[in-house]
């Protein structure tokens, strides 16, 4: 039995040295490859090794382009290659593209994950709605004090963050395990398993959510930056946020996109919009995104035809503001 | 999981080194430090309340006293059950602390140290979901603990088994378990109960291996919670397979004495109503102490159901039926083994789901449009 044991002991030691490397490679693989990123099944697992790969390799040979929203963005009901970002890939040249949202997420998340990645991205789209952040952010990502209050989120337990950091610098797997499971499986690896469940689901004929098939594009979506100097109004908290993160951008010279969603039923203020683009741009703009009824699938989410209409406004708005 | 977290595997370290370090005689005092220590980390203020039971439970040999301290561990265990947060493993805490104070009433324990009973009922590996342990049992295993490699070794085998059960199965599991959100169909819902039916065991079955798997390292034998219960020939079968620690608590402390009484009134000439009753009441209890809801005693009201039917069809099954040789054959025992685990996994519908939604999850289940 003690031989036993220490034989494990010693392959664990020896497994662990080769860790770095191959970590290395499965995340080139994963965050530098060709194929469409995106959260897979939507969850916030991947969320933390992907600020903590950007974070740890700022420099990088292509355009890197992050879109951070909630399903709207992710594409709810679409294969990753029909949603937004990944329809924007093909209008823009060689820049890397990344589906970073993830469903229900507001923009507090989109705030805070905007700051700790922005150094280290091109241009960052961010989809306006709500506030909140997600209380589980900061377990994933690096939250200052300040932010924590802000965005009334809890504190990691600090003992068990100590020990887990103790940890980590002597057990190479124990510390890289999320950014391994996420660059190997694009998730974790129990969402990875459901996944591939889920392929024998449809073996047994079981309803998924994604739709057999989805209605013609029937009309267009439009897009509009108003810019008007004028006298801006009381910013509310959700301005608020957003001008602390235009003038981050401002600061860092970077650009960060605001995406808003326009339904039939929901018409937007230009004027207030135009006052906060005339204050940041071209740091930061406020784009807002018509689209109708018709070109949804239950309302609210984009049509393949459709997403891909928006993804080509945004590129073409990106290139006139380059000018 | 709070196996998993570090703050609990630096405890337990501690915990193990200091308790081969020690001569055999403070080996109790060990475990009742560090699982003191560990409980409350956990539970916060409520670890008081615990000591302060623990020591009226202490003093059990008198009636009074007994009845002072098992009303209070039962009024606050239906406290927490009512308002559905209960503090870190209390339910099992609750249930080994009236065991003692039961079978201390009964002459059944005649020698209780404090320091003992304190390290009995911290023990943290048990602390979090079982087993339910038994006091005699558990002072002569810390009392005989051995510390040997063959322990080590084969208690860190059932660490492992048991998180691979939690991580690559019943996590993986509850993911399908957790569409019912959106429940499409006949049998999407037959597959997410199927699924529910089987993350349950793995869930449950993976904490009672690390459990057992800890206290293996220590040298402590803790008791078997299943034994394969989906293999069970017949519903009573189930339930001698099934979270066993709980149904020999609730047989010795619910089930024979309520018999018993029933026994001595008018009824002991029907014994066949006598155990209706007795199953009904056990397993109302059963359902209660998962959580004082509709759905919860509903479950558990379900369960009594099933062993009483079991019960009463075999008292009434005619020897001509009985002796033939198909009928302990292994057609009639693969039949009895689907036929079980087709009626328990019907009756986790109210266990997953509250009560509303849980009568429309069973209608699609059966047909019905949704």
């Amino acid at each position: 039995m003690k031989r036993r044991l220490l034989f494990l002991l010693l392959w664990l030691v020896l497994f662990d040295r080769a860790v770095p490397r191959l970590l290395d490679a499965a995340e080139r693989r994963h965050y530098e490859g060709t194929t469409v990123f995106r959260f897979e099944n939507s969850d916030l697992f991947g969320l933390g090794p992907f600020v903590d790969y950007l974070r740890e390799h700022p420099r990088h040979e292509r355009r890197r382009v992050v879109f951070f929203g909630n399903s709207m963005l992710f594409g709810y009901f679409l294969a990753p290659e029909q949603a937004i970002p990944a329809q924007y890939q093909r209008f823009a040249g060689d820049a890397r593209v990344y589906n970073a949202a993830i469903n229900g997420q507001e923009l507090g998340t989109g705030y805070l994950v905007g700051k700790d990645i922005l150094d280290d991205v091109d241009v960052l789209y961010v989809q306006v709605i709500g506030e909140t952040a997600n209380p589980l952010l900061p377990s994933l990502i690096p939250v200052s004090d300040a932010d924590l209050l802000r965005f009334d989120l809890e504190r990691p337990e600090r003992a068990e963050r100590r020990l887990q950091s103790w940890l980590g610098r002597v057990w190479q797997m124990y510390r890289v395990n999320y950014r391994m499971q996420a660059a190997l499986f694009g998730t974790s690896a129990r969402i990875y398993v459901y996944m591939h469940k889920r392929d024998l689901a449809r073996l047994f004929h079981v309803r998924t959510l994604q739709p057999e098939s989805f209605p013609p594009a029937n009309g267009g979506i439009s897009l509009r930056a108003p810019r008007r100097p004028g006298v801006a109004p009381v910013p509310t908290e959700r301005r608020r946020i957003m001008g602390d993160l235009a003038r981050l951008a401002r600061a860092r010279g970077k650009r960060v996109v605001f995406i808003e969603f326009e339904w039939d039923n929901s018409p937007h203020d230009d004027a207030e919009v135009g006052a906060f683009n005339a204050a940041f741009a071209p740091s930061a703009e406020i784009v807002i995104v018509r689209l109708p009824k018709s070109l949804t699938i239950d309302g609210e989410h984009p049509i393949p035809a459709a997403a891909a209409q928006i993804a080509e406004a945004l590129a073409r708005h990106e290139r006139e503001a380059a000018r | 999981m709070i196996f998993t977290e570090l703050r609990f595997v630096a405890l337990f370290l501690g915990c193990w080194i200091s308790f081969f370090a020690v001569p055999r005689r403070f080996r109790a005092a060990v475990l009742a430090s560090w699982g003191a220590a560990f409980y409350a980390i956990y539970a916060g203020w409520f670890f008081l309340a615990v000591v302060a039971l623990v020591i009226v439970a202490f003093f059990s040999g008198s009636r009074w006293v007994a009845w002072i301290a098992g009303l209070a561990t039962v009024a606050l265990l239906v406290y927490f059950k009512a308002s559905l947060l209960v503090p870190l493993g209390f339910s099992y805490l609750a249930f080994e602390l009236l065991h003692v104070i039961i079978e201390r009433r009964r002459g059944r324990i005649a020698e209780l140290a404090l320091v003992d009973l304190f390290a009995f009922i911290f023990f943290a590996p048990a602390r979090i979901a079982g087993p339910i342990k038994r006091y005699p049992a558990f002072v002569a295993a810390v009392r005989d603990a051995e510390p040997s490699s063959a322990n080590v070794y084969a208690g860190l085998l059932r660490i492992l088994l048991g998180l691979a059960k939690k991580f690559f199965l019943a996590d993986v599991l509850a993911l399908t378990v957790a569409e019912r959100a959106y429940v499409s169909s006949t049998k999407h819902a037959w597959i997410i109960i199927l699924a529910f039916s089987l993350q349950i065991f793995f869930d449950f079955s993976a904490y009672s291996d690390i459990a057992i798997g800890l206290a293996r390292t220590l040298g402590i034998a803790l008791p078997e919670n299943f034994r394969a219960p989906y293999f069970a020939r017949n519903i009573r079968e189930f339930w001698d397979r099934w979270h066993i620690t709980l149904s020999h608590w609730v047989r010795d402390y619910v089930f024979t004495p309520v018999g018993r009484t029933l026994f001595r009134t008018s009824l002991r000439k029907t014994p066949a109503v006598i155990a209706v009753i007795s199953y009904v009441v056990t397993f109302t209890i059963v359902g209660a102490w998962h959580g004082l809801t509709p759905a919860f005693l509903l479950w558990g009201v379900y369960h009594g159901a099933l062993l009483s039917l079991y019960h009463v069809v075999r008292l009434k099954t005619p020897a001509s039926i009985a002796d033939r040789p198909w009928y302990g054959g292994r057609a009639a025992r693969a039949f009895g083994v689907a036929f079980t685990f087709l009626c328990v996994t019907i009756g986790w519908v109210p266990f997953m789901l509250p009560l509303p939604k849980a009568a429309k999850f069973l209608a699609l289940m059966f047909g019905a449009a949704r």
